[in-house]
């Protein structure tokens, strides 16, 4: 049940992220991505974390998307105003080729960690809300501040830099 | 038949690592390169969540929702500095937008 759950997810993040990166029109790239991201929050279900799927869900698909698709529509990209792409397929294969020996290092490098039969975790209420706010409030609280200071300087940043210069 | 097991997850995050990247080199549409971005954080992510159950401790979950953060200010910073560059150039393509190289029309 689970492995064709994962064969089913992953093979869509897999569709939506090749869909992403090759479709012409950019709306239609935008909405292969949704596709992508709410596959990897299923995936994150399967992996226990139920806190991660729901964050995943709401503000990926619910923030980022929806302020991504918004754009798109504000500045209204037409496919005319796309940039010509004349050689983006070799371009794509010749990264890919570059890339294969990297992956494969990687790989490997993370084969040779310790083996375990059961990947399962034995730990009760591991992943959800509870877990993950003690830990975060204990261990992680310096961290934390940073973030949401950072998340400060991101609401000013973007006010600074979207409006309009009042002089000449 | 292939299992949902630890390697099959790096490998999936691997290759979604990758596309990230290709989409980022390739592309020329300002969207699509920052979509790439967000596919490669993802790929991260999900790269962290697997090793956090890996390793049966929360942290990696901790520091996967802390790049979700650092994601959605990503996007914030990143939109407004498209519409301000779209607002100059009338264009989505990278290739205008090298005003740092020439003299100055910012």
């Amino acid at each position: 049940m689970i492995d064709s759950l994962f064969l089913i997810l992953s093979l869509f993040a897999l569709l939506g992220a090749i869909g992403m990166i090759s479709l012409e029109n950019t709306m239609h790239s935008a909405l292969s991505f949704v596709v992508s991201i709410m596959s990897i929050a299923g995936l994150y279900a399967l992996l226990n974390a139920s806190f991660l799927f729901m964050v995943q869900i709401i503000v990926y698909a619910g923030a980022i998307i929806v302020l991504i698709l918004f754009m798109i529509m504000f500045l209204n990209i037409r496919q005319e105003h796309a940039p010509k792409e004349p050689n983006k397929f070799p371009t794509m294969l010749v990264v890919a080729i570059v890339l294969i020996p990297v992956n494969y290092l990687i790989f490997e490098a993370f084969s040779k960690m310790p083996h375990i039969e059961d990947f399962s975790v034995k730990i009760d209420g591991f992943g959800d809300i509870k877990m993950l706010g003690v830990e975060l409030f204990n261990r992680w609280l310096l961290p934390f501040e940073a973030i949401s200071i950072l998340l400060l300087v991101a609401l000013i940043g973007s006010v600074v830099l979207a409006r309009k210069k009042e002089r000449e | 038949m292939i299992e949902a097991s630890f390697m099959s997850y790096i490998a999936l995050a691997l290759v979604l690592f990758s596309l990230g990247i290709i989409g980022l080199i390739s592309r020329k549409n300002i969207f699509i390169i920052y979509m790439s971005l967000e596919l490669m954080l993802n790929a991260i992510n999900l790269m962290l969540v697997t090793l956090s159950k890996y390793f049966g401790s929360m942290d990696g979950q901790i520091i996967a929702m802390m790049v979700i953060a650092i994601a959605a200010s990503e996007a914030v910073i990143f939109l407004s500095l498209i519409v301000a560059m779209y607002r100059l150039k009338k264009s989505v393509n990278i290739d205008d937008f090298d005003t740092l190289k020439q003299k100055g029309t910012l």
